[in-house]
């Protein structure tokens, strides 16, 4: 994993910003269904509300995600945590972070913001229960310092999420 | 005699080294002055004039640039940099088809050095410049010779019409609509001869699915899937050895070049110049 919070702090380079904004075109184009991207200027940080799907236990709520673009997006994954209040989810910390391959060790630069966003709905659709992991407590106490989940070392609950 | 050429050879590297110094502490007349010496004494030395050249370049003075480009690539015809400032030069004096030439010969040779080196991307990104420019510049007169001729063609069919009209005799209302439907196919005909020079979505086939933007040197992966040749070589390097849509392994040296849709990319870009615009 070669993320960390300090490269995302830097100014995106031409590539990002390029494949940036051809995403944000695409985006208003042909928004993901269940999300609404408030467009800012801010090319490096997207929020985006998340609407539960219909028929499935989150059905009628809403979420936000925030989406931190790297340096070197897309050959590096972005950041993506729920703001407060994250979704009661067995694979989502109440500090936002989410347990997800493909925001870490199984990212790939042929994913957009689109693609995540539709993983996530699907992971949040498949969830049968509304409990927390069963490791919240240890895990939101170490990142109390402000860590990026990307410095995490996670180990996924399972490979179907 | 041997000797003496010899001589003559290692005092024009030494004064190319003294230029180089010079051209460093930003010293371009000095540095003109020691690669003029240079050639002066070994003429048919290729990297003198293109290092005199980008003296030249920096001080924005394009004619001597193109002279001694001109000179450079008759020397050597394989000179990147040659090709490269010479296409600059042409492109300065808005010699656009010339410039482009120069340019494209310049990326084909750089690619074949180092496809993905930081000159190759600025060729690139000089002769995408260029190319926008000659679109711009073509598509103007297009649309204004398409505009005058549209002109002309309305006040002959309305002309006509009026003639019609004066002719016929209690049947007008079916002559107005007549050249009324006449007049709509005018504007329809005329419109879609406009729609290349309008910029729409570029084809998705056309489009690297990692940068999303359309191919300039494109290469096809076992999978079949086609990614942007210097992205995908990071991609590898950095990310992983796998392909990024499949995820199968894949390594550098399965990557071929895919000349299909590099003709087709070329032939889009022929017809739909705007695609060159780069933000």
């Amino acid at each position: 994993m070669t993320g960390s919070s300090a490269s995302s702090r830097k100014v995106l380079s031409k590539i990002a910003t390029n494949r940036l904004q051809k995403e944000l075109v695409e985006w208003q184009v042909n928004p993901p269904s269940g999300f609404l991207h408030k467009v800012t200027d801010n090319l490096q940080r997207w929020v985006i509300e998340v609407y539960g799907a219909q028929g499935t236990i989150y059905a009628g709520e809403k979420y936000q995600l925030q989406v931190d673009f790297p340096e070197h997006y897309p050959m590096e994954a972005p950041q993506v945590i729920f703001l407060h209040p994250a979704p009661l989810h067995p694979h989502i910390y109440s500090n936002g972070h989410i347990c997800l391959d493909i925001l870490y060790d199984s990212w790939s630069p042929a994913m957009t913001v689109s693609s995540i966003c539709i993983s996530i709905l699907s992971m949040l659709s498949s969830s049968t229960v509304k409990e927390r992991p069963e490791d919240n407590d240890r895990y939101v106490k170490n990142c109390r310092n402000g860590r990026s989940p990307k410095e995490t070392r996670w180990w996924f609950h399972d490979d179907k999420v | 005699m041997v000797k003496g050429v010899n001589t003559a050879a290692m005092q024009a590297e030494q004064l190319k080294l003294d230029g180089n110094l010079y051209f460093k502490k930003n010293r371009l007349g000095a540095a003109i002055e020691a690669y003029t010496e240079a050639i002066t004494l070994c003429p048919s030395v290729a990297v003198y004039w293109t290092n005199r050249a980008l003296c030249h370049l920096k001080r924005n003075d394009w004619t001597r640039v193109e002279e001694d480009c001109q000179k450079a690539v008759q020397l050597d015809r394989n000179s990147v940099k040659g090709h490269y400032m010479l296409g600059l030069a042409l492109i300065r004096k808005e010699k656009y088809a010339e410039g482009i030439k120069a340019l494209e010969r310049s990326l084909d040779l750089g690619r074949g050095a180092n496809p993905h080196s930081y000159m190759v991307e600025e060729i690139w990104q000089e002769l995408a410049r260029a190319r926008y420019q000659e679109w711009e510049h073509d598509s103007t007169k297009r649309s204004w010779d398409l505009q005058n001729l549209k002109e002309s063609c309305e006040i002959a069919l309305i002309e006509k019409h009026l003639r019609d009209v004066t002719q016929t005799e209690g049947f007008t209302d079916e002559v107005t609509d007549s050249a009324s439907e006449q007049l709509e196919a005018l504007k329809s005909v005329f419109s879609k001869v406009a729609e290349a020079d309008t910029p729409m979505e570029i084809p998705d086939y056309l489009c690297c699915k990692i940068t999303l933007d359309i191919f300039r040197d494109p290469v096809i992966a076992p999978s079949g899937f086609t990614y942007e040749r210097a992205v995908i070589l990071d991609h590898l390097q950095k990310v992983g050895k796998f392909d990024p849509i499949t995820r199968e392994t894949l390594q550098p040296s399965q990557l071929v070049q895919n000349l299909a849709i590099k003709e087709a990319v070329q032939a889009f870009l022929e017809k739909h110049g705007w695609a060159y615009r780069m933000d």
